[in-house]
Order: structure tokens, then C-alpha cells, then sequence
């Protein structure tokens, strides 16, 4: 550790500020609050704070941010934001710290943000030892109120001087080039140093009555109790407060902003909240958490149950923001766990006396890319009043390279994103196929365009079907409607590759015969004898044609034989429709593994970060579309 | 082919057509995408052959339910511009002191002076397609909506309360300075403008789409206010809205 | 042509705010009737404050009016201050003043550019002026945005303004906010004499017509009155704002949802020209020069003239804003907390605000009990107050243009309406009425 005086340490700062090439930060008084801002001068800085209204995360990941510019008269062209100038940041506390980290295992899980590590990568952070706590801090529990790394350099107050551990080269050439007498530490000084972090914990008012390491078995097992989360929850405004100020939430929204030529515009990301209402809901009116209770939980598992089963962390660092801007208070953690953990032991259950810590493996391979390619419509086959069949090419004449059951988000600049499975097989070359329902913004302008009108194509996104796993056995696939979309990718896949494939069966349920899609493709396969083909509709109005089977999709299950063992079902089609088809196939004795269904969800970033397509702890995008029923039927809000 | 607008107001202040006036510069390039066939406020002509109607103001009389649905018949498309339209108004404030005052004032021949009655939105008269809150509008969200209405979208407006768009601005809540905020039950999308400025939010985006009232009483009470300033504080936007739960 | 059948009727008078109607019917040459009435929907805003909070009204009045939201939110906060007897600091007041000029110079602009000009240009809008006069469009456009940057700096809003509160402001502008305006308002000078020419050249498309009328304005004998001063009168002097009723007398007009006022005549103007008229010797020094190259000298009595009236007022504003951030820097601008709340001892007490918007004087008159609620509130418009004005000279105007045809009768009542700048839907504010 070394030491400086104040007054050079006033002269530091202020030489930084004068020097410019950085912009220099720290946390300054807001009335009798504080904040992060712009640092003019040393005198403003308020190293005594208690806790910041918003965590410095709003400068790494901010509040709104442009991801690129495009526009549609220059050929389509897309622009990057400028970068701005590299971030100096004093003042930061332990915990708001160890929240930067969690923030840098996430937005490096699987592909790394770009938007994130620009600014993180360029970035000096000056922390400081706590020395005042607000009264709804509980860091210490969750064993973030004191660190020694994470930091470039960490300044702990000795009196009328500061303590500094450099944690970083970057720390240390930034004392060699701006500060002066630097002093090696005294043995008084190591001592004080050390005192004043364990008198942090004096400092706590909250009181977590069981050890932090057990809360993700306490909320393992308090999932159902729904009379409790929703008397918890009861007075929840769905005001967002608690997730906004909070240091590791990262959900966010994506959005075009086009100026008013409608030539020009943006696409921008701003930040998001699980605890909103319509997060979880999609452009057909379904929401995922419609109920308070359901996302009032969902918050709590997602920082204490979800983020430690991948990551090994509890993904909430005491720093109170939460509790101290619920209105209601009904936000405190520290309340709601102990409450719990009471709960809990009062139905005489037995708790653990010390948690499981998962395996955790998490790989980076390459940036999320967030600006599409630009692909063009070169056919346009419309299939019923709402569908329409899109044969695409991409511009640069490559290849999607897709595996069935993945999807794109397709960009229409100015109005957005939207995610559509892809419909064809990637034995299909040179053009890939999406079949889309108008239904939303997107999709509803996507009918609209022309043959030869642009698109942007992001993707392909999602873990598609295990093609080599399905080799040698038979398949029956059931789709619902709109579920043939997806399942067509795959389909076309094995019949293209027929001989690596046993029994071929498609069932395919619409509600009426004027629904059905792909009719002459499928047509076709009734003619052919290497595949058993049968569709039904829920009625047929009087003035359609049909002749095959009425009655709901299940009611076409019994029609076939198959062998349960070798047989591997797979499933695509509106919510409701996977409950009674599971029902159905389990009466058949169809082992849970043999089931592998696709599922949908609110997509937006298509790469697992933003939030909207989680299910529980898993990422539709990402960990899905396509589910293995056996890993999933224990997942409450999948089914 | 540039879609014809007209603007049309009823019981209003008409700071809501200022508004699109305040527009400044932007308002050439609005003229660029829409031709304006009726705004009588700034124009003399005046052309019933319109595809976008922009209303501002309340109903408040029998005789305006027929200019409302007139101008349903002609539009295809019909914005509420303005709380007065949306959902009520500063109008609606009166709606609790009708009886009252017209008791003690109507009188003889001059009884058509008071051929008023409850102050409504116009929805409540006609169907409207879009709407665009907030006393007065926010000019940003207003080309949000025409913007939405060129491009064939359909207008997002958020179902969210002002406290996110106060948190994301930093701003310390008004319950924390003592003063009486009725943000949290109050529909966003004008970026907690008034709190920006040192204030309270009063509410006059309307209501969220769920409120959850009883919640929001139970702060109030919990921070010191009554329920009568509550329901004092409710009748200033939320009147008609209100009403109707 | 002479002794002509003409009926005027118009429905909805353009490019005014609010609605009024004009019905002329002239037979075989003569004048049968000429009447202005005002169908627009009464608001019962007297009605609505009772019961409200002192610290409540300045939100609700603001609501009156879109266009001089600025001017009924310091009228209100003039009369709550004055029943509980609280000051303002002198900083306080000069940034209210600078309030004013921006609403003030948002509403002529917006009046001479988009109501006015076109009626001289021959147009029936701004809109076809977007493409024959595009240089001079853009002009005004620039200068109108300036005078919202004003307001958005001063008051957080032009329409219904934040930062206005009882007893002062809740967020004030920072001196380098204030410095960079002022560096603005000196490099538009130009656009502003552009404009000035623009009016020169245009001046006398408006009738030469004299009807002579009382003027009554407020009076400040330091400076062109517009935040503060007393009541003036051309005819019978001065008073103080609480003496407004001896001045504003409102009676019930049957054709009209908007009540009428007289004073010592049948009708009396409010407004720029009366403004001009009595405090012409405190305009400043631009602002004089502008007036005289338009002989617009005291006692003007053309109507029409309001409209230039409202062009010197301009350039007033801005060179009047101009000395007042020199004031302010000068003085040194004192810093206020973040979401500033001054504390008010609340009594009981009755007070008057009287303030000048762009349409003339404006009165606001509260009486609260000892908790602070408003039991009874009076509010006199501008507008109300130039009804009467408005019909007679219809009425004297009408000779001077019974030979024309229709359309022309029909565009010079328009104009004469126009020139007025009426607020109608400010003036229907009310209905209270008291029958005898």
C-alpha cells in the first residue's frame, strides 16, 4: 500500500481533469444525496459518500444508447457510434465494484458486447473503502463490502491522508504520470488501513438471519409457494425502481428511432425491467409474466437462483438501492430472504448447512454483432390471408449457414426487429426462406415490401435441432398452425438426407382448411411413400373444402403407429397446443427425452442478454428455441 | 402520395396545436410528408377530404358529439392530441362541481349558455386509433406518433409509470423531498419532464393501463398525506378515468 | 357596389385562437346587423379552483390558455403571493420578467408570421409561403424558436411552465445558460429588422381606419410595464391592480359564451397598441426607432395597428431580455437547492395578480381561507375585455367597405378580428354569471 496526503491527492484529481484526455468522474452531493457525474474540480468530490442514486454502471452500459445509424438512401448504410473519450472514475464502492465484475462475466457469456467492453476496456476505476452506509446496505452479507481486486486503484481514508492499493499497471503509471509524493506505507498506516475495513460490518443496519451461501437452495425450494409471493408482492406499483438504480441488472430494450424524412434514424437500446408489465409480452398479445406475483418472483430467482446456477454467483451485492427507492418496501432482500428462510423453517423443513456451488463454464467466442447484413426479397409467395412465404438473399452472396430450427431477426429500418424462424433447410443453398405472419409492426410492413426490397438479417440465433442425435430414428413431427414454419426446416432437412432417417411421419393441425400452409408442398408428400402424411382442422366452415380429418391435432396421434422407444417426436406450435400433445404421446408410453419441442418467446437481442425471452433461467434465444422435454418439464413457467 | 391531415379542437387551451407550431424548422419538414387540408388555427382553407385527423380538447356538449362524429366519418385514421382529448383533461376537473355551479347560475333563455355536461375524451364519443398524452404534448411524441402513422406502425406508448423514466434521469423521488408525486401510477413517455424541471408529477398522461391504486394509497398514507388529498390529487387528471374503474 | 344584399357570415373565424363567429347582413346598403359572438365551450375554470390548494392554482390556471400559459401561471402565482403576503426576491422577478418577454415574443411572432402575414401576402396560410417565400419563413421560424428556447430556459416549457411556483422557481438557469442566450438574442437582431422591412413593405395592406376608443394597460414609470405595475387607463389615470373591478366591469352578452367588459365607454382595447399607447416613452431604444418608421405614435386608434404595435413589442423584448441578463450577471446569480420548494406560511387572505400577456391585461383574484384553500377566484381576460371593442369597430369599420364585394367585406372584418390577436378560448374560461 502507499500513502498520499489529501492535499495531493486534490491535486491529483485536479491534474487529471485539466489534462482532458480523459473524462473524468466521480461522485459529487445532490442535495443530501449523491451521485455519479462530470468532475470540474477536486473540491466537488465526495469520497464520504454513503451510496450513489444510480451505480456506475450508467456509464458502461447506458441508459440509452445508439447500437448504429442507418440510412435507407445511402444504399442501406449503417453507421457505428463515434467513440467517446475514455472514462476515469473515482469513488467507486466495493460492492458497486464486484457489481462491474458480475457485469463483465455476463456481457461475456458465450459472445461479448462490444457496446459494454469498449467502454470497460479503456476505463480506470478508482475505488474507495466504505466509510459511511446507508441504512438499507447489507454488503457485507453478501461479502462485497470489502475487496482487493477489481480496481485500478483503491484509496482507503487514514485521517488527513489516503491509503492506496494500486490494483492495475494502468493504476500504477497513472500515480508515476499525475500525482506527487507518493509515500511507501507506514506500519501505522497498514493497520489503520485494516481497522477501518473491519469496522465496515459496525457499519450494517440489515440483518440477513442465515448465512447469503443458502440462498439459492431457499428460493430451490420456494418457487410454488404463490401465497407467498403473492402477499409479498401485493403492493407492487410495476414502477421498475428497484430493477433501474439496481448495479447487475442488464436487462434492455432495442428500438429504431427513424427522424422524420423516414430516410434516416437509429437503432438504439435503452435500459428495460423484468418488474414492467409488458416485458414478457409478445406482438400477439400473449404475456409470459402477465401477474405481479409472477414477476415479482421472477426477479429474485433471477439475481439469487438462475444468474448463481450459471455463473456461481448471487447476483445482488447489498448495495440497498433496491430497498431505499421502493415506494411500497416491498423491494428489501434482505426482508424477503428472511422471510423465507422463516417460512421455510417453520414448515419444519431441513435446511443445508452449507450450499452447493455449481460447475460453471462459461466460453466467449467473438462479439454479438447488433448490426445486421443487409439481404434482399427476391420472392414473395403469400399462403393464406395472414402468412406469407419470403425467399431471401443475402447481399454478399453468402451463405445463412443455419441448422434447422434457429432463427434471424429480420430488420425493417425504422420500424425494428422481429424474430422469424427459419423455414427452409440449409441443404437449400444460396436463399433461405421465412415464412411470416403478419401480426406486429415488423411484420405487418414486411408484407408490404416488395420483391426486391431490402431487409436486414441478423443471425442465424438459437441452438436448432441436434440433426446428428435424430440419425436412424423415426420421427414424428406435430405441428400446430404456425408451428409448421419452424418444423418445415427440419423436415426438408431429413427428406433431403431421407436415407440417414427411419420412419418419417408429419402431423399437421390447423384450426380451418384456409389456415393451412404450404398446402402443394404438402400435397406432394402425400404422394410420396417414404413419408406418412396426415392434417387436420379444428371445424371446417361451410363454405371450404375438406376432406381429410376434423378434430384437434391430438386426435391424428392415435391414427399412427409408432415405436415409443425409437421414435423421436418433435413438436412445434401455439402454447396451448404442447400440454395436451405431451399428454397424448406420454399415454403412448413416449419416453420425456424422445420429446424435443420449439418454443417461443418476446425476442429482441437474439443472443441471451437483454432479458425478454427468459423463461425461468434459461434463454429461449440462446439455450433454446429447441427443448429436450426431459430438461425442461421441471421448468415452471416453460409449459 | 403525402396523406392529408386536418386538425381539429374542441374544449381546449389549444397548447396542444401550439405545440406542432413549436415545431419550428421541423414543421417544414412535417409539411414535407403530410399535406394540411384543415388547421384553423393557421389556415384559411379548409377541406373535409382528409386521411388523419388530430383532435385536441374535450367534449363537453351535446352539440359537439355530432362535429366528433363528422369527423370520424371522414377520417381513416383519428388522433387524441392532448390530456384534454385523451383522457379528459383539466376539464374533467369540474366534473365533480357541475351540478353545483349550474344550480346556482342557469337561468331562463340563457340555459343554452349551459348546454354542458360531464367533460369527456373523445372516446368516449367516437373510436380513436392513436393518442397522444400529456398537458401539453411533448413534441418528440407527437412525431413519435405521426412518424408511427407514415410508416404503417402502430404508435408504442408505454404501460409503464414515470417513476422508470424518473430513475433513469436520476432524479430524487418527490416522496423523498416530502412532496406528493403521483408519477408512480401515471403512464410515462414524456421523460419525468416536470420532475426534470424541480417538481411533482401531476399526472396528466392519465393512468397507467393497470394501476394499482390501492398500492399508491397506501404510500401516500404511509409518507405523511391523507386519503382526501389523495382523492384531492386524483380528480386533477384522473377524473374521468376514475369514474370509469 | 352600392346598396348592395350582402350576408356575411362566417363560422369559426381562421387563424385565431379559440372560435368566434361573424354575422354581418346588409340590406339595399344598410347596415341591418353586424354581431361577434363567441360559441366556444365554456370551461368553468373559476368553478374548478374552488376547494384546490394555494399551491395548486398556479397548475390549474396555466391550463387556460396554451399560448400565454407563461402569463396566467404569474398572474396566479401574483395573487396567491399577494393573499399570503410573501415577496420575491429581485432575482426572482427579473427572471420572471425574462418569462414574459419569451412568452411574449413566442406569441407576436407566432401571430405576425402565421396569422398575420398571410391576409398581406394574399395567401390563406403560411403553408404556400413555405415555398414562394421560403428565405423569410425560415426567418421567422428561427426567431420563434429562439423565443422558446427562452422560455424552455427560464420556465423548463413555454406551454404550462414547471418551473413556476409560488414564491419563486423550482430550477433556475445557470449564468452560462443565460450568457449563451444572450449571445443569441444579439446575433438575431438582423432577422429581427429583416422582419421590421418585411412589415414596412406590407404596412399598408391595413386599413386606414380610426374609431377612438379608451386604452388600458399597465404602467410602470422605470420601465415598459409588462410583469408589474399599476393600471392605466387613457381616459381617467392610474389605480392599483386590486382595484380591477372598478376598471373591468364583465356583463353577460346573450349570443356570446364569453362576457363582455366596459369601463367609462361602451368599450375599451387591451393589448400591444394599448400598451404602446401609454407607456410608448419606455420602450427601448430599437424599439422606439422601429415605432417612429412606422409613424406609430401615441394615440394611435387604428385597431390594425395592434398588429405593429406587437412588431415593436418584439424587438422591445429582445433588447429589454437583453438588459436583463446583463442585470442578473452583473448582480451575480445566486444558486437555489435542486427541486427548490420555497416554504409559505399559509393564511387566509384575499390578493390580486395583474400581469400583461401578449392580448393585453390580465387579472387573477383569489381569496383562500386560514388552511390555504381557494373559496372564491375571479379571473378577467384580456380578450373579454376587447369583445366589446371588437364589435363596435365592426360596426364604425363597416361604412368604410359596404361598396365592396362580398370576399373583400369578408377578409377586412377578418383582418380587423385578426388584428386583435383574440384568445377566445382563454375568454370562455368562465361560467359564472350573475343575473340581476
Amino acid at each position: 500500500m502507499k500513502v498520499i496526503s489529501k492535499e495531493d491527492f486534490k491535486d491529483f484529481v485536479n491534474a487529471l481533469i485539466k489534462d482532458d484526455s480523459r473524462h473524468v468522474i466521480g461522485v459529487k452531493a445532490r442535495g443530501n444525496k449523491f451521485a455519479f457525474g462530470t468532475l470540474e474540480s477536486a473540491d466537488e468530490l465526495r469520497l464520504d459518500y454513503d451510496v450513489t442514486l444510480l451505480p456506475p454502471k450508467k456509464y458502461f452500459f447506458p441508459q440509452r444508447e445508439t447500437l448504429f445509424t442507418y440510412d435507407l438512401a445511402d444504399g442501406f448504410s449503417t453507421k457505428n457510434p463515434e467513440d467517446a473519450k475514455p472514462m476515469l472514475i473515482i469513488g467507486v464502492h466495493p460492492y458497486d465494484i464486484v457489481a462491474l465484475l458480475h457485469m463483465d462475466e455476463i456481457f461475456r457469456d458465450t459472445k461479448s458486447d462490444p457496446y459494454y467492453f469498449k467502454k470497460r476496456e479503456s476505463s480506470i476505476i478508482i475505488g474507495v473503502n466504505i466509510q459511511k452506509m446507508s441504512k438499507w446496505n447489507f454488503s457485507s452479507f453478501m461479502g462485497c463490502s470489502v475487496i482487493d481486486y477489481g480496481y485500478d486503484l483503491m484509496l482507503t481514508d487514514l485521517g488527513n491522508r489516503y491509503g492506496i492499493n494500486v490494483g492495475s499497471s494502468k493504476g500504477e503509471a497513472l500515480l508515476l504520470k499525475y500525482a506527487k509524493n507518493i509515500m511507501p506505507a507506514l506500519a501505522r498506516d497498514i493497520q489503520i488501513a485494516g481497522q477501518k475495513k473491519q469496522e465496515v460490518w459496525k457499519m450494517v443496519q440489515q440483518k440477513l438471519d442465515f448465512p447469503a451461501e443458502l440462498i439459492p437452495e431457499l428460493l430451490g425450494a420456494s418457487y410454488s409457494r404463490s401465497g407467498f409471493w403473492e402477499s409479498h408482492s401485493e403492493k407492487c406499483l410495476a414502477c421498475g425502481s428497484c430493477v433501474l438504480v439496481c448495479p447487475t441488472c442488464y436487462c434492455f430494450d432495442v428500438k429504431d428511432n427513424p427522424d422524420l424524412t423516414l430516410e434516416q434514424g437509429e437503432r438504439i437500446r435503452t435500459w428495460d425491467g423484468c418488474l414492467l408489465e409488458d416485458f414478457a409480452k409478445i406482438a400477439s398479445g400473449e404475456n409470459f409474466r402477465a401477474t405481479r406475483p409472477t414477476r415479482y418472483r421472477h426477479r429474485y430467482f433471477k439475481k439469487g437462483k438462475y444468474l448463481f446456477d450459471r455463473f456461481g454467483f448471487v447476483s445482488c451485492v447489498g448495495c440497498g438501492r433496491c430497498s431505499s427507492n421502493c415506494l411500497p418496501d416491498i423491494a428489501n432482500p434482505v426482508n424477503l430472504f428472511n422471510d423465507m428462510y422463516h417460512e421455510i423453517r417453520n414448515s419444519g423443513m431441513q435446511m443445508p448447512s452449507s450450499a452447493t456451488h455449481p460447475e460453471v463454464s462459461i466460453s466467449t467466442e467473438g462479439n454479438i454483432d447488433y448490426v445486421p447484413e443487409l439481404g434482399t426479397i427476391i420472392k414473395k409467395v403469400p399462403m393464406t390471408a395472414y402468412e406469407t412465404l419470403f425467399e431471401i438473399r443475402l447481399d454478399d452472396g453468402s451463405e445463412l449457414g443455419h441448422k434447422p430450427g434457429q432463427f434471424v431477426e429480420v430488420s425493417v429500418f425504422g420500424i425494428g426487429e422481429a424474430p422469424i424462424s427459419i423455414s427452409s433447410s440449409p441443404t437449400k443453398k444460396k436463399t433461405f426462406e421465412l415464412c411470416v405472419r403478419k401480426l406486429g409492426n415488423v411484420t405487418t410492413r414486411m408484407h408490404n415490401l416488395d420483391v426486391g426490397a431490402k431487409v436486414g438479417i441478423r443471425g442465424p440465433f438459437g441452438n436448432g435441432f441436434d440433426v446428428e442425435s435424430l440419425k436412424g430414428k423415426d420421427l414424428l413431427f406435430v405441428a400446430g398452425g404456425l408451428g409448421i414454419a419452424p418444423l418445415r426446416s427440419l423436415f426438408n432437412f431429413v427428406l433431403d438426407r431421407r436415407k440417414d432417417y427411419g420412419r418419417v411421419t408429419l402431423l399437421y393441425g390447423c384450426k380451418e382448411p384456409k389456415e393451412m400452409l404450404f398446402g402443394e408442398e404438402l400435397a406432394l408428400l402425400a404422394s410420396r411413400d417414404d413419408v406418412e402424411f396426415k392434417s387436420t382442422v379444428n371445424w371446417c366452415p361451410e363454405n371450404e373444402l375438406w376432406s381429410g380429418n376434423i378434430g384437434v391435432i391430438t386426435t391424428l396421434i392415435p391414427l399412427v403407429e409408432f415405436d415409443p422407444e425409437k421414435t423421436t417426436t418433435i413438436l412445434c406450435g401455439p402454447p396451448v397446443m404442447y400440454k395436451f400433445v405431451i399428454a397424448e404421446l406420454k399415454s403412448r408410453n413416449v419416453p420425456d427425452e424422445n420429446i424435443i419441442m420449439s418454443l417461443e418467446r418476446r425476442m429482441k437481442c437474439g443472443v441471451g442478454k437483454c432479458g425478454h425471452c427468459q423463461i425461468n433461467q434459461i434463454y429461449v434465444c440462446k439455450d433454446g428455441p429447441v427443448f429436450n422435454y426431459s430438461k425442461i418439464k421441471g421448468v415452471p413457467e416453460a409449459l | 402520395m403525402k396523406p392529408k391531415v386536418a386538425f381539429f379542437d374542441f374544449a381546449g387551451c389549444e397548447g396542444d396545436q401550439l405545440q406542432v407550431a413549436n415545431l419550428e424548422e421541423e414543421l417544414l419538414t412535417l409539411l414535407g410528408q403530410v399535406e394540411v387540408v384543415a388547421f384553423r388555427e393557421v389556415m384559411k382553407e379548409h377541406n373535409d377530404n382528409y386521411e388523419i385527423a388530430f383532435i385536441e380538447g374535450s367534449c363537453t356538449r351535446l352539440q359537439d358529439e355530432d362535429r366528433l362524429k363528422q369527423i370520424r366519418k371522414n377520417a381513416k385514421i383519428v388522433v387524441a392530441i392532448g390530456s384534454c382529448a385523451a383522457i379528459g383533461g383539466i376539464n374533467s376537473l369540474r366534473n365533480y362541481k357541475d351540478l353545483e355551479s349550474v344550480k346556482k347560475t342557469v337561468y331562463g333563455e340563457n340555459a343554452k349558455l349551459f348546454d354542458s355536461y360531464a367533460a369527456r375524451p373523445i372516446d368516449a364519443i367516437i373510436p380513436v386509433d392513436a393518442y397522444v398524452y400529456g398537458c401539453p404534448i411533448d413534441r418528440e411524441d407527437f412525431l413519435h406518433v405521426v412518424k408511427s402513422l407514415l410508416l404503417g406502425k402502430k404508435p408504442e406508448t408505454p404501460t409503464y409509470p414515470v417513476c422508470v423514466e424518473c430513475k433513469k434521469n436520476e432524479n430524487i423521488c418527490a416522496f423523498e423531498r416530502g412532496q406528493f408525486c403521483v408519477g408512480p401510477v401515471t403512464r410515462a413517455g414524456c421523460n419525468s419532464c416536470c420532475v426534470n424541471e424541480g417538481t411533482i408529477c401531476w399526472g396528466c398522461r392519465g393512468f397507467v393501463d393497470n394501476p394499482n391504486e390501492n398500492a399508491h394509497k397506501e404510500v401516500l398514507i404511509k409518507y405523511g398525506f391523507t386519503v382526501d388529498e389523495a382523492i384531492g390529487k386524483f380528480k386533477l387528471y384522473f377524473g374521468w378515468q376514475e369514474a370509469k374503474r | 357596389m352600392k346598396n348592395q344584399n350582402i350576408e356575411v357570415a362566417v363560422h369559426h373565424v381562421t387563424r385565431v385562437e379559440g372560435h368566434g363567429n361573424i354575422y354581418v347582413n346588409i340590406q339595399k346598403g344598410v347596415v341591418e346587423k353586424c354581431e361577434w359572438s363567441i360559441p366556444e365551450a365554456p370551461r368553468f375554470f373559476e368553478a374548478m379552483v374552488e376547494g384546490r390548494s394555494w399551491n395548486e392554482l398556479h397548475h390549474i390556471t396555466s391550463r387556460i390558455c396554451g399560448i400565454c400559459s407563461i402569463g396566467h401561471s404569474l398572474a396566479s402565482l401574483k395573487a396567491t403571493e399577494a393573499a399570503m403576503g410573501l415577496t420575491i426576491s429581485e432575482q426572482d422577478i427579473k427572471l420572471r420578467k425574462l418569462a414574459l418577454h419569451g412568452e411574449n415574443l413566442q406569441s407576436h411572432i407566432l401571430h405576425l408570421g402565421f396569422l398575420v402575414l398571410p391576409d398581406l401576402m394574399g395567401v390563406g396560410s403560411v403553408i404556400p409561403l413555405a415555398s414562394t417565400n421560403l428565405p423569410e419563413v425560415k426567418t421567422v421560424l428561427r426567431l420563434h424558436r429562439l423565443a422558446n428556447e427562452m422560455s424552455n430556459l427560464v420556465c423548463g416549457r413555454t406551454t404550462h411552465p414547471q418551473r413556476l411556483i409560488p414564491g419563486g422557481f423550482s430550477k433556475i438557469p445557470t449564468i452560462k445558460e443565460l450568457t449563451e442566450l444572450r449571445k443569441k438574442l444579439q446575433d438575431s437582431i438582423p432577422s429581427l429588422q429583416a422582419v421590421a422591412e418585411l412589415f414596412k413593405s406590407l404596412v399598408d395592406k391595413f386599413p386606414k381606419f380610426r374609431r377612438e376608443t379608451e386604452f388600458i394597460a399597465l404602467t410602470d414609470p422605470n420601465e415598459y410595464a409588462l410583469y408589474d405595475g399599476l393600471i392605466a387607463s387613457s381616459d381617467t389615470g392610474t389605480a392599483p391592480a386590486r382595484e380591477y373591478l372598478a376598471f373591468a366591469n364583465e356583463y353577460v352578452v346573450p349570443r356570446s359564451t364569453a362576457k363582455w367588459a366596459k369601463h367609462v365607454r361602451e368599450s375599451y382595447m387591451v393589448g400591444a397598441l394599448a400598451r404602446l399607447n401609454i407607456n410608448y416613452k419606455r420602450l427601448s431604444p430599437m424599439a422606439r426607432e422601429t415605432s417612429d418608421k412606422f409613424n406609430l405614435l401615441p394615440m394611435c386608434h387604428n385597431p390594425f395597428m395592434n398588429n405593429i404595435a406587437q412588431l415593436v413589442e418584439v424587438v422591445h423584448g429582445f433588447e429589454d431580455s437583453i438588459r436583463l441578463i446583463n442585470e442578473l450577471e452583473a448582480a451575480g446569480l445566486q444558486s437555489q437547492p435542486e427541486y427548490y420548494k420555497p416554504e409559505i406560511k399559509v393564511k387566509a387572505g384575499q390578493g390580486v395578480g395583474a400581469v400583461e400577456v401578449p392580448r393585453g391585461i390580465l387579472f387573477h383574484d383569489y381569496t383562500y381561507n386560514a388552511k390555504g384553500v381557494c373559496t372564491k377566484a375571479n379571473c378577467i381576460i384580456p380578450t373579454n375585455q376587447n369583445h366589446a371593442n371588437i364589435e363596435l369597430d365592426m360596426k364604425a369599420l363597416l361604412p368604410q367597405v359596404i361598396d365592396k364585394s362580398q370576399k373583400e367585406i369578408e377578409l377586412t372584418l377578418e383582418m380587423l378580428v385578426r388584428a386583435y390577436d383574440p384568445c377566445i378560448s382563454c375568454s370562455t374560461h368562465a361560467v359564472k354569471v350573475n343575473f340581476t
